[in-house]
């Protein structure tokens, strides 16, 4: 059976048991429980504060309202990043680069948003289909493309994130197996190869953390407008 | 939710039949437990120790007695040799890939490993300082009190002397007070008993001008006028003998 590069893309089940379960759950038992204590060891102490730091730097433009996502945001950007970051490791599965999951966290999040200004605040979630300061003769255009912004974030969320995992690992791939394949033939334009696979490494390392956190962001960003 | 477990058996043995209830006689009665959360067992100071940053020490421990200090690196070494020539781990791409990122990790950690550490470190210092300052400065102030406490003591005993020298103060002026109403009685009593003197004393000069007056007037009245004249040519008859007496010696 010939081996396709997107491959590693396929779900992978055991026996009929969807292993992206495991694969979506095992990334919480990296992260010890904050204990009684009033001093901790580093990793707990590192980890509170992170967590609070992040939360209280993403809450900063949210009004009270918007406070009641905090828990939402905290724990969907600690396991975004925790799922990239581990999808960086040989031989692991990247549950982000689905798109089925992606979408599964961008649509009802988004929606929630949407549904939250409209009941709350619908005449002034329905201005922000109009920015300030537009002369009248484009108003209509404006509306129009104002509402296929809107309705396409859910759609720009999830598949930033899915393109941007699975552009990330394709290369990964591609220049490890140039570099693979390039070795018994010219070493030195192999190490060269490494080289660029040791660069890219980096970028996706931060790749992966920048895309979960710019995921919550602009999460945190629809909330504002809406709540 | 074990211990649900534990108490729903418990329950369901102590009612069924004689002997459940004497089995249940021998565990501990619901509602009391021999574990407690306090105090907190102590953190241990340091993480377990490890060599080469993933392989924990007591695998070394455990084969020194039977294979010496290189067992564990003889186990390892041939262990990947084993799992190369046989092909179970197969290099492929994969292997260049996670060279990459062991490269980008180890060099990770070994880089910023230390600064987080201490970051840590100083994170919980902040903490700890944050409460010693606090009992710092509950034990400051209350030994402060205790200072002026005993100031204050001392301030008491020195008020004692105070008292005594207001009241010697207050004695002393009651008994200027009584002496100088002493002097004032003396005083008025003297000028009551000088008034009686003095009225004594004119009462005796009032008699004793009244009779002279008396006698006088009585002499002159006594005296005749006869002998008025015989007086004067008596006088005449002495002035001149005087007069020639003084003639004489002059």
């Amino acid at each position: 059976m010939m081996l396709s590069f997107f491959d590693q893309f396929a779900s992978p089940t055991y026996l009929g048991i969807p292993l992206i379960a495991l694969a979506l759950s095992l990334p919480w038992i990296l992260y010890p429980t904050p204990s009684n204590r009033w001093l901790n060891n580093r990793l707990l102490t590192l980890q509170a504060w992170f967590i609070n730091r992040f939360t209280q730097q993403l809450l900063l433009p949210l009004n009270i309202g918007g406070h009641k996502w905090a828990m939402l945001f905290a724990s969907l950007m600690i396991f975004l990043m925790t799922l990239n970051l581990l999808g960086l490791l040989p031989y692991t599965f990247t549950p982000t680069t689905q798109l089925s999951l992606n979408m599964g966290l961008a649509v009802p999040l988004w929606l929630a948003t949407v549904i939250i200004g409209m009941r709350n605040q619908p005449t002034i979630a329905l201005g922000h289909l109009l920015p300030e300061g537009t002369p009248a003769p484009l108003i209509p255009v404006l509306i129009i493309i104002e509402t296929i912004s809107l309705f396409i974030r859910p759609l720009a969320l999830g598949v930033r994130l899915t393109a941007n995992l699975t552009a990330g690992h394709l290369l990964i791939q591609l220049i490890a197996t140039a570099a693979f394949v390039l070795f018994p033939m010219m070493p030195t334009v192999a190490i060269l190869t490494s080289t660029v696979l040791f660069l890219l490494t980096l970028l996706e390392v931060a790749v992966a953390m920048i895309q979960a956190y710019v995921f919550v962001l602009l999460l945190s960003l629809y909330l504002q407008e809406n709540v | 939710m074990l211990s649900r477990l534990a108490l729903v058996s418990a329950s369901a043995l102590k009612s069924s039949g004689p002997l459940g209830a004497g089995l249940v006689q021998a565990s501990r009665s619901i509602g009391t437990s021999p574990q407690s959360l306090a105090p907190v067992p102590p953190l241990p100071e340091k993480g377990g120790q490890v060599r080469h940053g993933i392989i924990p020490e007591e695998l070394f421990q455990f084969l020194y007695p039977k294979t010496g200090v290189t067992g564990p690196y003889m186990l390892g070494t041939g262990l990947l040799l084993y799992l190369l020539s046989k092909e179970i781990y197969v290099i492929n791409h994969e292997t260049f890939a996670a060279a990459s990122i062991g490269i980008v990790i180890v060099y990770g950690i070994k880089k910023f490993g230390p600064s987080v550490a201490a970051f840590a470190d100083k994170l919980n210092e902040e903490k700890v300082s944050k409460a010693q300052e606090v009992k710092d400065l509950a034990v400051k102030s209350l030994t402060e009190a205790i200072e002026e406490e005993k100031k204050e003591q001392w301030r008491a005993e020195g008020r004692q002397m105070l008292f005594d020298a207001k009241r010697n103060n207050v004695v002393m002026l009651l008994e200027t007070n009584h002496r100088e109403r002493l002097h004032m009685v003396t005083n008025e009593v003297k000028k009551r008993l000088d008034y009686q003197i003095d009225v004594q004393n004119l009462h005796r000069r009032l008699q004793q001008e009244h009779m002279v007056d008396w006698v006088e007037k009585n002499v002159i009245k006594s005296i005749t006028p006869q002998q008025e004249k015989e007086s004067i040519a008596k006088c005449i008859t002495d002035l001149k003998k005087l007069a020639q007496t003084a003639k004489a010696t002059a």
